[in-house]
């Protein structure tokens, strides 16, 4: 793939070179200037590259013509002179014949094109948040705009998610005036809004206040069918846009991009232009000139660890991983036993209602301060190992946050999906409410992080300790927040469809929070450049884990657990899977609609299908690797090609220089 | 051709539309921002050129390490000072657009690069590309021992041909792989 455009950058260097060497060698012109090839601007193949550029115009259509206009690198007056001479010839070359029916489709297409113009134009007055993105863009650089990219980017899943289940699921059963009923005693207190339990227990907001019927009325609507394709539906788009971004992300930043992504080059060559601020600028050129000092020793000291420093160095490796990873399990194995904890508590003593609901709120508390705390930790081990590149370093300190979190959730997933069900009748709510206490919590403690992370450490850096410094905005971590958060919103979709009300709050306020937090107490980073690639690896760790565990959570939900008895769309079924079932089972007495029945027989539900899909998969792609190993090989041919067509050249000029001399 | 007074006629907004990459809007706010840096008695040219003292005074450039060399490579004038008229405006905005290609932003960057203009990076063109991203005065050069090693390392990785520069195609192959490039070759009003 990637690899097929590279081969073909090399083939036309050697072209060119070989071109430059072929005029070289037949013309007797004194000067030699190895410029563009195909460039208007040289002043020896002027006219003639002009002609042939209009030849190559007129055959075009107009928007095809005007798109390659303006790709041209050379002036305004220019490309309107190519443009005119272009039409000109266009005009003058073709007969007199249909001449009304080519102005007016001359005409309509120009009428498009205005049109495709004002779409832009309105489209990109309407984007949310444009000036502030810019404004921190400006300011920060492109590695702190990705953070605000893609909270707005996960915004616009939520709203998307909002409008979806509101539109389909809660405005019919609002509409078919089938509210569930609140009980008499219980009114609104101030602690549902933190607890989620008690009133709003018995609004819209839960899975188990969803009916289970068919409404009559215009259309027969039937709840179940719903607010079941709702919520796959959902997913599946949401999975689908995760993986065209994400490989469409990791074709432009990873697979073009080069191994060797330290080098100097690559350094000066990222300078970010949009920086507006002179203090900005003068930061960035002392990061810069560290960095490429730092390239420079760094060439020179690769080899001089000795054997023993290794081994330490290994030693040191092996022991901050094994107390990672020792943290990570040791936080999830007592999420488990506070959770067991606390149901036994509530089963055995009685409380007064009041602080039994505020109790719940102990777990979320816990893992919030759990996700807050060990990761510091984890910032501390980081310190004393030393890792060759500081890319690894990121790495490593990411992998091990994420696998903290991953371990917490984990824990309280299989929590949620094996002992609730079996101890409340009507469990889904109670999940729903546990995922719901969860963001609020987490919600209070990303403030309150953003508190002491920036807060705190700008006070303590400028005023009491003054050669920590201003802080940085930790990217990574805070992109790991978000995500974190966007996985409790996509697994509690199918146990509460209204969460995404509260996360598109969350994530509202969170922008303007951290874009407040980011200008009174931030610097820029003070190391530039590799923000394509993290913007790669964050949306990958977006889809992978979190994404691929949240799907596979409610999958796994709606596949092998019972539905509960007495509330909810589902209830009196074995598993929420047979709704598609009885479905199939109504459209089958239908002829017309034979098809979709065929389709989920053969297709969906058959298991041959799938493996020779599989199998085709795999076939496919080891015929593409095969491809890229052949590209690879013809690239070093093709460099050899041009260093001999290097060569060549310089022989000849000394050739030339000779004859002139003498 | 150019600009009446302080509006931009129809034909001319549909033009700038068609054979540059900015919107109507960022043309609009382009011309807007030009007519602010002409003074009173300019503004009636029919195609003003401001002189490159004053474009610089632009906040999106004034602090930008490659501002001359930005004005000259778009300049259209005879002598070569900088000086840029609405249309080269619109060029340099157009090239630095989101929506420009890679081609174009490879393009104008090498030519910013080619301090001499001589239409190839030698070791003096890229000894001053370093001195201008480092910092100018004595005490943030670096030595010479550093640069030397510094352009050899890119020449190494970039001198395909092994001619001792880089020409453009060169460039625009190292630029390819250089995926932080079109996102930081961005300037916006």
């Amino acid at each position: 793939f990637s690899k097929g455009s590279e081969t073909n950058q090399i083939r036309t260097l050697a072209q060119d070179t070989e071109r430059d060497k072929r005029f070289f060698s037949n013309s007797s012109f004194g000067t030699y200037n190895a410029l563009l090839p195909t460039g208007l601007a040289q002043k020896i193949h002027r006219l003639t590259e002009e002609q042939i550029l209009i030849k190559e115009l007129v055959a075009l259509s107009t928007t095809e013509q005007i798109r390659k206009i303006r790709a041209l690198p050379v002036s305004f007056e220019e490309k309107k002179h190519v443009r005119t001479q272009a039409m000109a010839f266009k005009s003058s070359g073709q007969s007199h014949h249909f001449s009304s029916l080519r102005d007016f489709s001359q005409n309509m297409s120009l009428l498009i094109r205005r049109f495709g113009y004002s779409i832009k134009s309105v489209s990109q007055s309407l984007q949310l948040w444009r000036g502030i993105m810019k404004e921190i863009g400006g300011k920060f650089g492109s590695s702190v705009l990705n953070y605000f990219v893609l909270l707005k980017w996960l915004l616009l899943f939520n709203i998307f998610s909002f409008l979806v289940n509101f539109g389909f699921i809660t405005i019919p059963l609002l509409v078919s005036d089938l509210s569930p009923n609140v009980s008499p005693n219980v009114s609104f207190r101030g602690l549902e809004l933190l607890t989620g339990a008690g009133y709003f227990n018995y609004t819209v907001m839960y899975y188990g206040s969803y009916s289970n019927e068919t409404f009559r009325g215009l259309v027969d609507y039937d709840m179940q069918l719903a607010y079941f394709f709702t919520i796959s539906v959902y997913m599946v788009l949401c999975g689908l846009v995760l993986i065209f971004s994400m490989a469409s992300s990791f074709k432009k930043n990873y697979a073009l991009a080069d191994s060797a992504s330290n080098s100097a080059w690559q350094l000066l060559c990222s300078w970010d232009f949009s920086i507006t601020n002179e203090k900005a600028v003068n930061q960035r050129k002392n990061n810069l000139r560290i960095q490429l000092k730092e390239s420079l020793s760094e060439k020179a000291h690769r080899e001089r660890q000795t054997t023993s420093e290794q081994l330490k160095q290994y030693g040191i490796y092996f022991g901050s991983w094994l107390l990672s990873t020792g943290l990570a399990v040791g936080c999830g194995a007592s999420i488990f036993y506070l959770c067991q904890y606390e149901n036994e508590v509530r089963k055995t003593i009685n409380y007064p209602k009041f602080r039994q609901e505020a109790e719940t709120l102990l777990v979320p508390f816990v893992v919030s301060l759990m996700n807050m705390v060990i990761p510091l930790f984890f910032s501390l081990f980081n310190k004393f190992e030393q890792y060759s590149s500081q890319r690894k370093q990121i790495y490593a300190l990411l992998f091990r946050n994420v696998l903290l979190r991953i371990s917490i959730l984990g824990v309280l997933c299989y929590y949620w999906m094996n002992t609730v069900p079996q101890k409340f009748t009507c469990w889904e709510p109670v999940v729903g409410q546990a995922l719901y206490r969860l963001v609020i919590v987490d919600f209070i403690f990303l403030m309150l992080g953003s508190l002491f992370g920036e807060f705190l450490s700008n006070v303590i850096g400028t005023k009491i300790q003054p050669r920590l410094g201003v802080p940085e905005f930790d990217v990574a971590r805070n992109v790991l927040e978000i995500i974190y958060a966007q996985t409790l919103a996509w697994i509690g979709i199918y146990f509460s469809p209204l969460l995404p009300v509260i996360q598109i709050l969350k994530f509202f306020i969170l922008f303007y929070l951290k874009k407040v937090s980011l200008t009174h107490n931030c610097q820029p980073p003070r190391r530039s450049g590799r923000a394509a690639q993290m913007k790669t690896i964050f949306i990958f760790l977006l889809f992978i884990p979190f994404f691929v565990g949240a799907l596979s959570i409610v999958a796994y939900t709606a596949w092998s657990l019972t539905p509960s008895e007495h509330c909810g769309p589902f209830r009196g079924l074995n598993n929420t899977f047979s709704v598609t079932g009885e479905w199939i089972d109504d459209v089958n007495k239908l002829s017309s609609t034979q098809w979709v029945v065929w389709i989920y027989q053969n297709v969906i539900k058959s298991e041959i299908f799938y493996f020779l899909i599989t199998l085709i998969i795999l076939v496919l792609i080891y015929i593409f690797w095969q491809l890229i190993q052949g590209r690879k090989e013809l690239i070093v041919l093709l460099r050899k090609q041009i260093v001999n067509e290097g060569n060549d050249k310089s022989f000849l000029l000394e050739k030339l220089q000779n004859l002139q001399k003498s | 051709m150019g600009t009446t007074a302080s509006q931009l006629a129809k034909d001319s907004l549909s033009e700038y539309q068609e054979l540059t990459f900015l919107t109507k809007q960022e043309i609009l706010l382009a011309h807007r921002r030009f007519t602010e840096l002409l003074d009173r008695d300019e503004r009636n040219h029919p195609n003003p050129r401001v002189p490159m003292e004053v474009i610089l005074t632009l906040p999106e450039l004034k602090s930008n390490p490659f501002k001359t060399r930005i004005c000259q490579v778009f300049s259209t004038s005879e002598d070569k000072d900088g000086s840029l008229t609405f249309e080269d405006f619109l060029d340099l905005l157009s090239a630095f657009s989101d929506s420009a290609t890679l081609e174009i932003k490879s393009h104008y960057a090498f030519r910013i690069f080619d301090f001499d203009d001589d239409g190839t990076l030698d070791c003096g063109d890229l000894e001053k590309l370093v001195n201008c991203l480092t910092g100018e005065t004595e005490d943030t050069r670096l030595s010479s021992e550093e640069m030397r090693q510094l352009i050899n390392n890119i020449l190494d990785e970039s001198d395909i041909d092994k001619d001792g520069t880089v020409n453009l195609s060169e460039f625009q192959h190292v630029i390819s792989r250089s995926p932080d490039f079109v996102s930081s070759f961005k300037i916006v009003l």
